[in-house]
């Protein structure tokens, strides 16, 4: 009998619990895929859970979770964190760095010596080493232990780090490149002239479920209209302008439309929008699909997102999306599904809600088309397939 | 129909064309004035950034912002919605505020003073960047016409 192929993710976090994130639970994804296909699967992370502390909270060690073995290795303390602040701000101002002073910054962000003497001495076992998502450090120090079998899926959004030279060389040193979707292969292109042969569309499938909108409207007493937002609440994700921008559309309208929120994170409503909206915080899977399928639309007002499984989770609930249109990627799945509209400002937002709110026939045949979508591409056979060629 | 690695949504439905007439009619409504003021601007604070592909928009915005960068500090009619004790409310609100406006006069035209300032700030700003990005095209054009032909 051959053995099997192994395989090994890197990431910083795993995807467990209270651990959430786009691309973590991308990542774990693909590795029970792998998994359930007879793969050997590695998964090497580090021992935090919060993305801000990055406070080891986890025993370092070995773990079995759903026939992934999960390495956790510790986060290197004494990092300079004035220096990285420093250094990230400047970042964030699009700023000219130097090569030493982004390696400055790469130093001082989230690494672990464990992780990377492991890949040293034990990365010859892999078959291929996957690893994202790319703006941070261990991922670009990883990248360069065994740059002839690593792929790099790397989540990239078009912001001021994916301009960095130390990225622009992680991503001409690996073996090639797992994406999300087209328009981020074609940013990744823009950015570092990557040879597209090497470069794949893989994206992460979606289970169907079933919803009850009805029950959830009840279970909450909600008879009004509402939109939904679930995941981070942060300003990267946009939350302050989808807080705004309702707010205004209330006053404006005099429309009684409210917010429901899923997921984690502080925010600051405006003071008149605070008891228009139902925060659930974390809830149950089958909760938020009950929430989805009730809303008017899944409003997301992110600009950087390489793949977004919510709205795509929303179209399988059978309801439209309302996206910001300054990104690259969900205009995209909008106009390809043709399940969702876009807004670049606040009279377009105004004029897109006002429509969904007004036709409900319309919001049907949207919610259609997106699940259509959703169910033709995302299916994990489909995705299947794909992952296992760029693997191969 | 397939673009690529994916397929093309249902038939029936095309939100592009749904968006360009929703985009038609926000130019329309734009020009007559009903998205003016104070409240776009507001409901734009957060979206600047985003806003860098879209030059038509950001002008739009910058005269919405001439509009809203004076805070309205004088006196107002002092109301009061409860019928019972009316004209004493009124009274002792009217108190209030003479109290009140004796402290924040000077304050809030000051905070006029600085917002008028950095107003005229960003729209010198835009207009040297203006000018320069122009020059420069001119530059180009004039320089690529120097080029021989093919």
């Amino acid at each position: 009998m051959s053995t099997p192929p192994r395989i090994a993710f890197v990431s910083p976090r795993f995807s467990e619990g209270p651990t959430v994130g786009g691309a973590e639970t991308l990542l774990r994804q693909l590795s029970e895929r792998l998994v359930a296909k007879g793969w050997e699967v590695d998964f090497l992370t580090t021992c935090a859970r919060n993305h801000f502390t990055w406070e080891n909270e986890i025993h370092p060690g070995q773990a079995t979770i759903a026939g992934i073995n999960v390495h956790y290795f510790p986060v290197d303390s004494g990092r300079n964190l004035d220096t990285f602040i420093t250094l990230q701000n400047r970042i964030c101002r699009h700023a000219d760095l130097t090569r030493d002073e982004e390696l400055s910054w790469q130093s001082n962000n989230v690494n672990s010596r464990a992780l990377y003497h492991y890949l040293k001495t034990e990365g010859h076992k892999y078959h291929r080493i996957v690893m994202g998502p790319y703006l941070f450090a261990l991922v670009y120090f990883a990248s360069q232990i065994h740059p002839e079998k690593t792929l790099l899926l790397p989540c990239l959004h078009d912001e001021s780090f994916a301009y960095l030279k130390t990225i622009r060389e992680m991503f001409q040193n690996v073996k090639g490149w797992i994406f999300n979707t087209e328009p981020e292969r074609d940013l990744a292109q823009r950015l570092y002239g990557l040879d597209l042969a090497k470069a794949h569309v893989v994206g992460m499938g979606i289970n169907g479920f079933e919803a009850n909108p009805t029950a959830f409207r009840q279970r909450h007493h909600l008879t009004a209209p509402y939109l939904i937002y679930s995941g981070r609440r942060e300003p990267m994700k946009g939350i302050p302008i989808l807080l705004d921008y309702l707010d205004i559309f209330r006053e404006r309208t005099n429309v009684d439309i409210k917010l429901v929120l899923t997921g984690s994170g502080p925010y600051a409503p405006p003071t008149r929008l605070v008891p228009h909206i139902l925060d659930l915080g974390f809830v149950p899977e089958q909760e938020k699909h009950d929430a989805m399928a009730g809303a008017v639309a899944f409003c997301h007002p992110s600009v950087n997102e390489s793949f977004s499984i919510v709205i795509l989770e929303s179209w399988l609930a059978g309801t439209p999306v309302l996206v910001h249109g300054a990104g690259d990627v969900m205009p995209d799945h909008c106009k390809k599904s043709n399940g969702g509209l876009w807004f670049r400002n606040y009279p377009e937002f105004e004029e897109s809600l006002s429509l969904l709110l007004a036709k409900p026939a319309l919001r049907e045949a949207l919610g259609k088309a997106g699940q259509h979508y959703v169910q033709h591409n995302y299916d994990w056979r489909t995705v299947d397939s794909r992952l296992l060629a760029a693997l191969s | 129909m397939n673009t690529g690695l994916f397929e093309i949504g249902a038939e029936g439905v095309d939100v592009q064309r749904i968006m360009a007439d929703i985009q038609e009619t926000v130019a329309l409504k734009m020009q007559s004035g009903a998205y003016a003021g104070v409240q776009l601007a507001r409901a734009e604070r957060f979206n600047l950034m985003n806003m860098k592909k879209d030059e038509n928009f950001f002008d739009f915005y910058m005269e919405s912002l001439r509009e809203a960068v004076f805070i309205d500090i004088n006196d107002f009619e002092i109301r009061e919605r409860r019928a019972a004790f009316a004209p004493l409310l009124v009274k002792l609100k009217k108190i209030i505020w003479s109290l009140l406006k004796f402290y924040t006069y000077r304050l809030w035209s000051q905070q006029n003073q600085v917002n008028g300032l950095l107003l005229s700030a960003t729209e010198e700003v835009d207009r040297k960047y203006r000018d320069k990005i122009k020059a420069l095209e001119d530059r180009i054009v004039k320089l690529e016409s120097k080029l021989p032909p093919g």
